[in-house]
């Protein structure tokens, strides 16, 4: 069952005291499938059959005295709620939403967004209310007209969280079930088993020629095994192993930030982080020696495959391969060592270390 | 120095010494009815008054009964210690319990019901109230509240040990408030003797224990059912009508709010302004008379500001009623399939579904269809309590089902594991008209014990019947330090466990699903009864595993003429749902024993007799337990906690229900020993119990002789009789000496021992390296039963 749709309309319970229609005054007791609709252009409660009647021609002023609205056909519903005024304030607020939807994450701090919270709920009323409505409507076309982007950006952001939700619940519901298909086979393997072992005990008894207890005590420890074994798998943590963000991230508010994904571990990198790239120079096409030009140019050199930049390379490195070691902090680093700091120290911590190893042995 | 009631505290005490020095929490079980609860006060109290920190010890037990019985201990205790030291000591100690068990206000203590007694006294105490009056208004005030204004505030009552019977005289004298007096004497007490609510039930346990500090010792005692004292404080059912009153509540409050707008905009001004500064600024004015708490806060939530689109009243007030809404819609929808017309009245009735949630699931539809966040949802009871105290409610009553529409709404989106939702058309099992109830139930007992298990270092839960002591844990999520069952040191053999097996024509005998009716078993069942009314002096109590087994069992006795038979030896009662029909059979059945004519009460495992009555001496000589008490398992509820164990706590359905069903029929068992002079048969009449023995308290194992384990009902009668003439010979309380009471010397004599027994054991240690510890196989009884075949299908 798709629980969304399922969820949509509800009938009316059957003694409630409104249950005549309006309109044309027939009542759930003579037509006990009747069903009321509304129109959310003035929600005044009709049922199926005045809808069809007054409606099926095309729009319609609506048949309530002092409305006179005109309706159309196609935009009767069910109605959902109960209460006809949270019904309405519902249609507002989903209008509403769909414009204000801006996320916390979006502000500076939490009172920022608490702020524009209020002020939305102000607004809503407002249309809810009658008050200033048309100042308050004309605010949420040009709030809606000037952060479009946003609004769309923001609207994909929450119909993928949703989606995310939703396939989560889906996948746990799956593995759920699994966990409990195994319970459960377990329980009936586990009872197979025993039944089997009494089974091996009689056929024992009354074939074998060993006394009977041993026969009973050998099974006994046989089965005592067994059912530690199954204990010990069982301890074992038993969840197959879903989607790693199914259960490392659950659902709360601070997740707002949540929906990035994991980022993709790196490469594995064997010199730690070390790379050879230069800090400290860059290295140039062309350096001009003189006496380096023959070494250019002299083929008796460069026939076996001698280049100048190669030289040049390694003679810059070499020059500043050093600048990357800080004598004074390597220094500093031994004196930190147990032992204290000198040649004398090291000296009697391999004493000390062969001491320990004496007393091992 | 002070003599220690019995030897299992001997031992009780060189463990349980360390672990109130060292901290860490425990799990002892201690043989019912031996002075457990004496054993346990005084040698806290002993320890409590040798060094200087007199830690406070929290005593907790279950009914108003209990809490009376240890205060009465405690009392005699102090005067015992007093006697021997010669002095008396600097001590306070004293019990709580609710507002209408110790309200003196002429009128409000006539109300029936404990929550309208808690409301007309918030109305007579509330510090607007006060204001009101001493602004020259018109309004009554409770004068036995007023007085205590006039006392030292730490000083409100002498020192001493005060029961509760004791406070309200005092009360009554001093014409001052017993409720208020103990509560705001708390913080002074060396030893509080209270309701587990007052612990467990974050709804209170915020507002009365929230000053204890944190090396209180906390005891639970009769500890036996706290996982689901746990549950149950944290699980909400809400109806169509507890939904109807809360929309009424909304509408009282949205006018109320419109009235302060005309009258005294400024004090909703006021509170707008510190909810924009957050919750705790606003909670500042919070006291004793505060409304209601909030359910298991987190502490983050508290310091942070209210949500900005719930913080002025008017939207606040809109929240709650589309939320009420939402859950309105959910509650037809599980009659929706009632009222599709075309189907016949059978078919519809069975399609009527359950419905179950996870909270997540629950919030993202809630959010579909109403715009509903998960933030300004976990704000809302506080949000209420806070709106409540600004419009200065009085009658509070009116609000009590919006306020568990709040609490649910905060409890709902605060935790996302360990709770489902359940939604069932019909109310209970029986009812045929349906009634959709909205279940909110915790699964995890963990969630509402845990704050006392962080809070506090040391935590004892005992019972006469807690085994297996390691289900304890793992349900309850703590780790213990000492883990223990200490068995009963008795001068004579007092009580006779016998499982019965067969009838004396052989025939299994046994509740199981598939053979529980047949008329054979039933028989042997009655035969059994019958000959135990025969040749049991005075009392029986015979359990059912539930009402409906009960119910048809005894109308086939009818027809087997049984119950003729029974009849003319002993009265027979029987227990009803109803407690006035319950409390009224009991009182006949205590008379027919008193005058000798002898009675038979038939009762459930998991009735009120069951755990609350105790049935010494000639109130109870046998108990029969009939069948195998295991919970009604088609359930959700239960299975979804199953479910729950399972997966979070790896407990196995199995052994989880059988665990239950053991620890409700030794609870059963319990009940006809309740002293060191009393005596009484126990009789399991059932084939599975002979495998479930293990999972018996150890002292009840330890009486319970191999060949005894797999009796007929002759053999049974047989072994009875021969028992009852032995205790039929005089016993003398001398008799009891160095055996089950022990004077100085046998104690230092013990002491030896243990050091020796300890000498030689570090010796051996010391030979043998270290040594394995001993695998115990708790559950023998992996045996797939009858009845729990039915969880499957
Ligand atoms: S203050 Fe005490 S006596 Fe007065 S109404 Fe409240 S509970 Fe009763
Ligand atoms: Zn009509
Ligand atoms: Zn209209």
């Amino acid at each position: 069952m798709s629980k969304a749709t399922a969820r949509g309309g509800v009938p009316r319970r059957p003694g409630d005291e409104d249950d005549i229609c309006p309109v044309c005054k027939s009542s759930r007791y003579l037509n006990p499938n009747m069903r009321f609709l509304v129109n959310p252009e003035c929600y005044h409660k009709m049922c199926e059959s005045c809808v069809d009647r007054i409606f099926s021609q095309g729009p319609a002023p609506c048949p309530v005295a002092g409305c006179n609205r005109t309706l159309r056909k196609q935009r009767f519903r069910k109605q959902t709620f109960e209460d006809i005024q949270v019904e309405r304030e519902v249609d507002i607020r989903k209008r509403v939403a769909k414009v204000f939807n801006r996320r916390q994450d979006e502000f500076e701090t939490l009172d920022d967004y608490n702020d524009y919270l209020e002020e939305v709920e102000t607004l809503t009323f407002n249309l809810l209310n009658g008050v200033d409505v048309s100042a308050t409507e004309s605010k949420l076309t040009e709030y809606a007209t000037q952060n479009a982007s946003i609004i769309s950006r923001n609207a994909t952001l929450e119909h993928q969280e949703s989606a995310n939700l939703e396939a989560r619940q889906a996948a746990e519901r799956e593995e759920a079930r699994l966990r409990r298909e195994a319970a459960r086979k377990e329980e009936e393997d586990e009872k197979k088993a025993r039944e089997e072992g009494r089974k091996e005990v009689l056929e024992q008894l009354v074939h074998g020629n060993k006394p009977a207890a041993d026969v009973v005590k050998e099974s006994k420890r046989v089965e005592l095994l067994k059912r530690r074994r199954a204990q010990q798998s069982r301890a074992l943590p038993a969840l197959p192993s879903g989607t790693p963000s199914a259960n490392s991230n659950p659902f709360t508010f601070k997740g707002l930030k949540s929906t990035a994904a994991p980022t993709p571990e790196k490469p594995y990198d064997p010199f730690g982080g070390l790379t050879d790239e230069r800090s400290y120079y860059t290295l140039q096409d062309y350096y001009e020696h003189p006496w380096l030009d023959r070494a250019r140019t002299d083929t008796h050199i460069t026939a076996g495959g001698y280049t100048v930049t190669e030289y040049c390379a390694r003679a810059m490195f070499e020059a500043f391969s050093g600048l990357g070691v800080f004598v004074g902090e390597e220094v500093a680093g031994r004196g930190d060592l147990p032992g204290g700091n000198g040649a004398g120290d090291a000296v009697a911590a391999a004493e000390a270390a062969a001491r320990a190893e004496k007393g091992v042995s | 120095m002070i003599a220690l009631p019995g030897p299992p505290t001997v031992q009780l005490s060189n463990e349980y010494i360390g672990t109130l020095d060292a901290g860490g929490h425990c799990v002892l079980e201690m043989p019912s009815g031996t002075g457990k609860t004496v054993s346990l006060l005084s040698l806290i109290v002993a320890y409590q008054q040798y060094y200087p920190e007199h830690r406070k010890l929290i005593y907790c037990s279950r009914t108003m009964s209990e809490i009376e019985k240890a205060l009465a201990e405690l009392k005699s205790l102090m005067k015992y210690r007093a006697d021997q030291l010669g002095r008396d000591e600097d001590f306070r100690g004293l019990g709580l319990t609710s507002r209408k068990n110790l309200c003196l206000h002429p009128s409000v203590k006539r109300e029936k019901s404990g929550n309208v007694v808690d409301a007309r006294c918030r109305s007579l105490t509330a510090g607007f109230m006060k204001e009101k009056k001493e602004r020259g208004e018109d309004v009554e005030l409770c004068i036995y509240h007023d007085n205590l204004d006039l006392l030292e505030p730490h000083n409100l009552i002498p020192p001493g040990v005060w029961t509760l019977d004791g406070m309200l005289r005092y009360g009554e004298q001093q014409k001052q408030c017993p409720y208020f007096t103990a509560r705001r004497m708390m913080p002074f007490c060396n030893v509080i003797i209270y309701s587990y609510h007052y612990l467990l039930d974050p709804k209170i346990a915020e507002r009365v224990s929230k000053e204890l500090s944190k090396d209180c010792i906390v005891v639970f005692d009769e500890a036996h059912n706290i996982d689901n004292v746990c549950i149950e404080s944290l699980s909400i059912d809400l109806t169509e009508d507890s939904l109807r009153k809360a929309t009424r509540g909304a509408n009282n409050l949205e006018r109320k709010v419109t009235e302060m707008k005309s009258t005294d905009a400024k004090k909703l001004q006021n509170e707008y302004e510190k909810l924009v500064a957050g919750l705790r600024e606003a909670d500042k004015g919070r006291q004793e008379d505060a409304f209601m708490a909030n359910p298991a806060l987190p502490d983050d939530l508290l310091k942070e500001a209210v949500p900005g689109n719930i913080r002025r009243a008017e939207h606040f007030i809109a929240f709650l009623k589309r939320f009420v809404e939402y859950l309105k819609v959910q509650a037809t929808h599980a009659l929706r399939p009632l009222l599709s017309p075309s189907d016949s009245i059978q078919t519809r009735m069975k399609v009527l579904h359950v419905i179950s949630e996870t909270p997540p699931s629950f919030l993202q539809h809630l959010k579909d269809l109403t715009f509903i966040e998960k933030k300004p949802l976990r704000f809302c009871a506080e949000r209420l309590t806070s709106l409540v105290r600004t419009l200065e409610l009085t009658s509070i009553e009116d609000y009590q089902s919006l306020q568990e529409v709040a609490t649910f709404a905060t409890l709902v989106a605060t935790y996302e594991q360990g709770f489902l939702l359940i939604l069932e058309p019909y109310e209970s099992e029986t009812a045929t008209v349906p009634n959709p109830v909205l279940h909110f139930t915790c699964l995890d007992a963990a969630i509402a014990i845990k704050p006392v298990f962080d809070r506090f270092s040391s935590v004892i839960i005992t019972s006469g019947t807690i085994s297996p002591l390691e289900m304890y844990p793992k349900m309850l999520g703590f780790a213990t330090v000492v883990q223990e069952s200490y068995t009963m040191t008795l001068a004579r053999r007092s009580f006779l466990p016998m499982i019965v097996t067969r009838g004396s024509d052989q025939v299994a005998i046994s509740s199981g699903f598939q053979i529980r009716n047949e008329p054979s078993v039933v028989r042997n069942y009655g035969n059994l009864v019958m000959e135990f009314s025969k040749l049991t002096p005075d009392g029986i109590v015979v359990f059912f595993p539930s009402y409906l087994y009960m119910e048809s069992i005894i109308s086939m006795w009818q027809g087997m003429g049984i119950l003729d038979e029974v009849w003319k030896y002993k009265l027979i009662l029987v227990e009803t749902p109803d407690s006035q029909e319950t409390s009224l059979a009991l009182e006949t059945y205590r008379t027919a024993c008193c005058n000798g004519r002898g009675a038979v009460l038939l009762c459930v495992a998991r009735g009120k007799v069951s755990e609350g009555i105790d049935f010494d001496h000639h109130y109870g000589r046998s108990v029969i337990c009939i069948g195998v008490p295991f919970q009604y398992t088609e359930s959700r509820i239960l299975k979804a906690r199953l479910e729950f164990l399972r997966e979070n706590y790896r407990i196995r359905e199995n052994d989880f229900l059988s665990f239950d069903a053991m620890r409700h029929a030794a609870q059963c068992l319990g009940r006809v020993l309740r002293g060191k002079d009393d005596y009484g048969i126990m009789v399991l009449a059932d084939r599975r119990f002979q495998k479930k023995r293990t999972q018996l308290p150890k002292w009840i194992q330890q009486a319970l002789l191999d060949s005894d384990t797999n009796l007929s009902t002759d053999m049974a009668v047989a072994s009875a009789k021969k028992f009852l003439r032995t205790m039929a010979q005089p016993f003398h309380a001398r008799d009891q000496e160095g055996i089950s009471t022990w004077s100085l010397a046998d104690l230092e004599r013990h002491k030896e021992k243990i050091e020796e027994e300890k000498i030689r054991e570090l010796q051996e240690a010391r030979r043998n390296g270290a040594r394995g510890g001993a695998v115990r196989d708790e559950f023998e009884d992996y045996e797939m039963e009858a009845v729990m075949m039915e969880i499957d299908t």
